[in-house]
């Protein structure tokens, strides 16, 4: 199952976050609406937001060959392929986290693996407010961040998600099946 | 080696570096079942909670919580039984 997400703008820090990497006071976040949440996924400080589009896998890696190595490079390579069907040129980096564009980041990834199914997962920048990126240090990194819409002519939410799970389909190996989360809600209650 | 010891090793995360070892979720000495969670280590961009092989006990800790590793390290090991 694949859960995608548009969030309400919130920063989360991660098992390795840092609290300094949070550059704003507590007022100004309650000023701007925006919630600050200590999360269990590795990496350190991250922002989500209103045109960002982050995804949720919840895979059991037992049907995967319990390789993570091979889900991370999957993850990032649905993002990769995204983009690269967009005309824009994204690559990883070893030793930097995320997915980049030359030197800007444009998705980060910070996934938590337990009994083999994987929470957490990707979140790409589709069209996000700088502002509130520039709350942060993210990823403790002192980066950059890039959106999609900075490099091409109005990206569509919607659409770019359908593409990344087809993509991201074609590397698992599986067929993506849209459902709403209502239908699965009422199945298992 | 000892027949009833299983060993406890770092799979591959990918990711370039070194592991960290965060916690064991075992004390030494204790009983797991098999598929317990037994220890939690993470990378920049992963956090795995690593299953344990076998039901036994916890026999010996090789790397512990604050420890690195590389993949396929010994981690720790444990008694059959």
């Amino acid at each position: 199952m694949v859960l995608t997400v548009e969030h309400p703008p919130v920063i989360t820090l991660g098992r390795s976050g840092k609290p300094e990497h949070l550059l704003v006071s507590q007022e100004r976040l309650e000023r701007e609406g925006i919630t600050v949440v200590d999360v269990e996924r590795g990496g350190d400080i991250t922002y989500h937001g209103p045109g960002q589009l982050v995804v949720y896998p919840i895979l059991d890696l037992r049907d995967h060959g319990r390789d993570i190595k091979a889900y991370i490079e999957q993850l990032e390579g649905a993002a990769i392929d995204t983009l690269s069907s967009y005309g824009i040129s994204a690559e990883t980096r070893p030793g930097y986290p995320g997915v980049w564009v030359g030197q800007k980041k444009i998705a980060s990834i910070g996934v938590y693996v337990r009994s083999w199914v994987t929470r957490h997962g990707l979140a790409l920048n589709v069209e996000v407010n700088p502002e509130h990126f520039a709350m942060i240090n993210p990823c403790g990194l002192g980066v950059d961040v890039v959106s999609m819409a900075d490099l091409m002519n109005s990206p569509d939410w919607d659409a770019v998600e359908a593409r990344f799970l087809a993509r991201f389909g074609d590397r698992l190996g599986c067929t993506v099946v849209r459902g709403e989360l209502d239908g699965l809600v009422k199945e298992t209650a | 080696m000892d027949d009833r010891a299983i060993e406890v090793r770092l799979p591959d995360l990918g990711d370039v570096g070194r592991v960290k070892v965060v916690e064991w979720l075992v004390e030494p000495g204790s009983p797991v079942e098999m598929n317990d969670d037994l220890l939690e280590v993470e990378t920049e961009k992963t956090t795995f909670v690593i299953p344990a092989p076998a039901t036994g006990r916890l026999a010996r800790i090789v790397v512990p919580a604050g420890g690195e590793a590389n993949a396929d390290d010994l981690l720790g090991e444990i008694e059959r039984g």
